[in-house]
């Protein structure tokens, strides 16, 4: 592969033409020029709020997590056990959780309207009812819109997933560079790193070429659409300068023995690299909760692997000094039903279960709301997912009642009929 | 010409159509509006665009490809002052320019949804053969809103309403938007918030010609196909109105009156009556009469959304904008040039082809996209300068099979196309201007194997040609296959000294870095 010594030499042409095809060397410092340097990075991931949403997906029981009621019809098998907050309990499955209660506040009386896996995801992630005529942008899409914006140095909404696939319209009318970039199986995005055959020479060389050929064109046809085009390289760049972070081997052996050596494990070990890389917004998805049968022995497996990785998520966050910037919400598309069916499975259920927010702007230990004895209805201070999305706004200190442009026309950020669950903010 | 158009659009044309304009070609009117438009318009507008630029622009906007290098050197050499008008008509006669409009009505009126009741090789086939056939666009029209889907010939056209589901809120509010330029989306629950014109009347009055549409045997059968009720009325209540005042309408189009509708006589509701397993047959349909009202020339708004969209099709911008906005706060940038394009576009029986050539024809459309250097406003709705639009998924997919030389057949195309689609596709049932990136895009540019297999060299492809021509030679043919222009005198002078060092055996890989460099040039994402 040829490099470095095919330029034209002249130092002045390499300038004028902003060293199309100069050497490597010459090229990789103009470059960086613009690229923020590591210090400033760091600085600012301090003051950026960020936001991790841990998404039991297929509906995670509130008896067995953070709302039990043994020894009641409903209850099923197992205890509630005590916390670090006096006199707030959760079921035995999450001790390591339970330890760190008093930096988590529990919503125990969700009404999400919705039983259903598509459409409860839907709702419990725009914090909107369905109305025809608009989808609305996902909190994923919201957060790293208004809180990283179109220049972020890393794409402000992150999805891991288990298995493949991912990859969806969850921006909407934000447009699709605040769409979800999915990591399927923890992976870094497809297409990231250099095909084999390409040196890095040759790359930049390659790279010098189609960025002399874009500022001649733009010089005089600059537009929107060309700019960000243009950009979007740069970004490209520096996410490929920084693949190092998808790479969740470079911690040590303790820290992934404390996240646990398996898929859930060491995904939220990523959502942690990420979040501290700058990244507005990090979905960690785990499957499955989706209980018809066997609802107990399955919590126990599916729980036993949420609880450690989260607990550490947490004390990692705290130790770095990030919990204070950093909202963590664990949610479902729905809870599951008081009722036990026959095959000892509860079914889909939204009248009454448990969300639990954390983190930037949220306040420890709260509980709020109540359902009534065996779980069967909201006995007190009934809230929607409209509710939590402008918790989960305010909470990282941005205006739910903002409004996005979509057409020209406005369109509120959270739902105007909604306001936030003031008592679990800070 | 056969007295086609209703008696309405016949009065209207001998009312504002006199004689002694009327001879002047259609693109000639477009320019004089154009240039009233603007004070200094004349003074300011950019100089015609260079050739390469031109054949560049007009060879994407109708084949949906870029010419090839040879085409660009014959071009180049024609010294016919008329080579641009004869150029856009072997262009509008090539196979290219139906697959283009089928590409581009694909994503007016389906918006990347998924396939699923009409397969995409039969809707594409279907769209082909009506743009091959040039058929008239109220027929076109007529087609999609009346097929039911049962007669397997015409199935294809029934897509936009079984690809919804037969859905009635999301036909309602896409055949709005589609047809008729209007979201009306906002105001199913209530007058729109914003816009006056925008009534939940006029709302309902559209879904009244759906309200007893059906999927039938049920929606979630791949066969099924379009039933209607004999019943059924549309009620709707103001979510604004504590009174809860609950209006019925029949079918009416926006601003029009409501049909006149027969009463059906009792037991005689039906000509197939429902029953198990039986697709029932209304005597009288509602659905039935959605086409003609549609259509109908006393509905002027649907000549005028189709010349607006046809118009944003080739501009790259309506004189309406956004195309699915058409209300009295949002005014056409140009009201008696959208007034004319209707006019005559009903005068030629919808003739798509004709009106898509007239518009290239313009001064307009055939300006330079370089901002001289002189304009410091360029406001966006004035065409001072040439369009500068993004290439749509299928245009990339076709125009970087022409630039690297791996050009096929259509049929094996599709994959490349459905590749392009994936990345560049946007999100299903949502309008996608192509003007934002994301990463997935950039990095499948920059390292993805597709384009990483379309650059590098292959048999008989650019980078394998060009790595056996001597150095300025590969030069030119680069820039020529890529851009579609010559290299500046640095551009080759660079490309040149870089092939000349790079020793033999290397020259064909370093050739398909070059040409990726072009193609991920701005100059290469955007029809300029």
């Amino acid at each position: 592969m040829p490099h470095a010594d095919y330029a034209c030499g002249s130092a002045a042409h390499a300038v004028s033409r902003r060293g199309f095809l100069a050497t490597a060397g010459a090229t990789a410092a103009l470059g960086t020029a613009g690229f923020a340097s590591p210090d400033s990075t760091a600085a600012l991931a301090r003051n950026q709020k960020r936001v991790l949403v841990v998404y039991l997906a297929g509906g995670v029981s509130q008896f067995e997590t953070w709302d039990p009621k043994p020894g009641t019809d409903t209850g099923g098998p197992f205890r509630a056990i005590s916390t670090s907050v006096p006199g707030t309990q959760i079921c035995e499955l999450l001790p390591h959780t339970a330890a760190r209660m008093h930096r988590l506040a529990v919503v125990r009386s969700l009404n999400s309207t919705t039983p259903d896996h598509a459409q409860g995801e839907r709702v419990m992630l725009t914090g909107r009812r369905p109305e025809a005529g608009i989808e609305y942008p996902h909190l994923g899409a919201v957060a790293a819109k208004m809180l990283g914006g179109e220049r972020a140095e890393m794409p402000g909404h992150i999805h891991i997933l288990p298995g493949g696939g991912g990859g969806r319209a969850d921006a909407t009318f934000l447009g699709p560079q605040f769409a979800s970039v999915p990591v399927p199986d923890g992976r870094p995005p497809a297409n990231l790193l250099r095909p084999s055959g390409l040196t890095a020479d040759a790359d930049r060389a390659r790279d010098a070429l189609r960025q002399s050929l874009t500022d001649r064109f733009s010089r005089s046809r600059r537009s929107a659409a060309s700019e960000a085009y243009a950009a979007s390289f740069a970004q490209a760049e520096r996410v490929f300068n920084r693949a190092d972070v998808f790479d969740v081997d470079r911690e040590s052996l303790k820290t992934a023995e404390r996240y646990g050596r398996h898929d859930f494990g060491r995904h939220l070990l990523l959502a942690r690299r990420l979040l501290e890389a700058g990244v507005s917004y990090v979905k960690v998805s785990h499957s499955n909760y989706d209980t018809h049968h066997e609802n107990f022995d399955f919590h126990i497996e599916q729980l036993g692997e949420f609880d450690r990785p989260f607990a550490a998520l947490l004390d990692d966050l705290s130790d770095r000094g990030m919990l204070e910037s950093t909202l963590v919400v664990v949610m479902s598309e729905m809870g599951r039903t008081p009722k036990i069916n026959e095959r000892f499975g509860r079914d889909h259920w939204s009248n009454g279960w448990s969300v639990v927010l954390g983190g930037a702007g949220i306040k420890g230990g709260a509980v709020v709301g109540r359902t009534n004895a065996n779980g069967t209805t909201i006995a007190d201070r009934e809230v929607g997912p409209w509710h939590l999305f402008h918790t989960y706004l305010r909470a990282v200190g941005l205006d739910p009642e903002r409004n996005f442009h979509p057409n020209q026309r406005p369109v509120p950020v959270a739902d105007p009929r909604a306001s936030a669950i003031s008592e679990i903010l800070a | 010409m056969p007295a086609r158009p209703g008696p309405a659009a016949a009065l209207l044309i001998l009312l504002f159509a006199p004689a002694a304009v009327a001879d002047e070609p259609l693109h000639a009117r477009i320019d004089k509006l154009i240039a009233a438009g603007h004070p200094s318009h004349t003074k300011l507008a950019a100089p015609p665009a260079d050739d390469g630029e031109f054949l560049r622009r007009a060879t994407l906007d109708l084949t949906g490809t870029i010419p090839s290098s040879a085409e660009v050197t014959a071009f180049f050499a024609d010294a016919d002052p008329g080579k641009r008008t004869k150029t856009i008509d072997r262009l509008l006669a090539a196979p290219g320019y139906p697959r283009r409009m089928a590409q581009a009505f694909d994503v007016i009126l389906m918006e990347r949804r998924k396939d699923t009741r009409v397969p995409r090789a039969a809707w594409e086939t279907y769209l082909r053969d009506t743009f091959t056939e040039n058929r008239p666009y109220d027929a076109f029209a007529r087609e999609i809103l009346s097929a039911d889907g049962t007669d397997a010939k015409t199935r294809p056209a029934a897509k936009f309403f079984l690809d919804r589901d037969g859905e009635p809120n999301l036909i309602t509010r896409d055949l709005g938007r589609v047809f008729l330029g209007r979201n009306l989306g906002c105001a199913q629950c209530h007058d729109h918030p914003t816009v006056a014109d925008y009534k939940q009347a006029d709302y309902y009055g559209i879904q009244a010609f759906i309200n007893r549409t059906f999927l039938f045997p049920n929606a979630q059968v791949p066969t099924a196909v379009i039933a209607e009720k004999a019943d059924g009325e549309v009620i709707f209540t103001s979510v604004f109105d504590k009174s809860k005042k609950a209006s019925a309408t029949g079918p009416r189009m926006p601003g029009l009156k409501p049909l006149d509708e027969p009463k059906a006589e009792k037991g005689k509701e039906y000509a197939v009556a429902p029953a198990k397993d039986v697709r029932p047959v209304p005597t009288y349909s509602r659905r039935e009469r959605l086409a003609a009202a549609v259509t109908s020339p006393e509905n002027p708004v649907f000549a005028r959304t189709a010349v607006n969209r046809l118009w944003a099709l080739v501009l790259g911008r309506g004189l309406i904008d956004p195309v699915d906005q058409d209300h009295a706060d949002n005014p056409p940038s140009h009201p008696e040039l959208l007034d004319l394009l209707a006019r005559e576009f009903v005068a030629r029986e919808y003739d798509v082809k004709w009106l898509v050539r007239e518009i290239a024809l313009t001064r307009a459309y055939q300006r330079s996209s370089e901002v001289p250097a002189a304009l410091t406003d360029v406001p966006p709705d004035r065409y001072l300068v040439g369009p500068l639009k993004p290439l749509a998924a299928e245009q990339l997919a076709y125009a970087l099979s022409e630039a690297t030389g791996n050009t096929s057949a259509d049929a094996k195309a599709a994959p490349l196309v459905a590749a392009f689609r994936g990345v560049y596709g946007g999100a299903a049932g949502e309008p996608d201007d192509g003007t934002t990136q994301t990463l997935s895009q950039t990095l499948f540019l920059k390292n993805g194997p597709v384009v990483r297999g379309l650059t590098q060299p292959k048999a008989g492809n650019l980078a394998d040609r060009l790595g056996k021509l001597p150095p300025d030679r590969a030069a030119d043919e680069l820039f020529l296959s890529v851009l579609t222009r010559r290299p500046t005198a640095d551009e080759k002078t660079d490309v040149t000294a870089a092939l000349t060092r790079t020793p033999a055996a290397d020259r064909p890989a370093f050739c398909g870095e070059l040409v990726w460099a072009l193609v991920t040039s701005a100059e290469f994402r955007f029809n300029h």
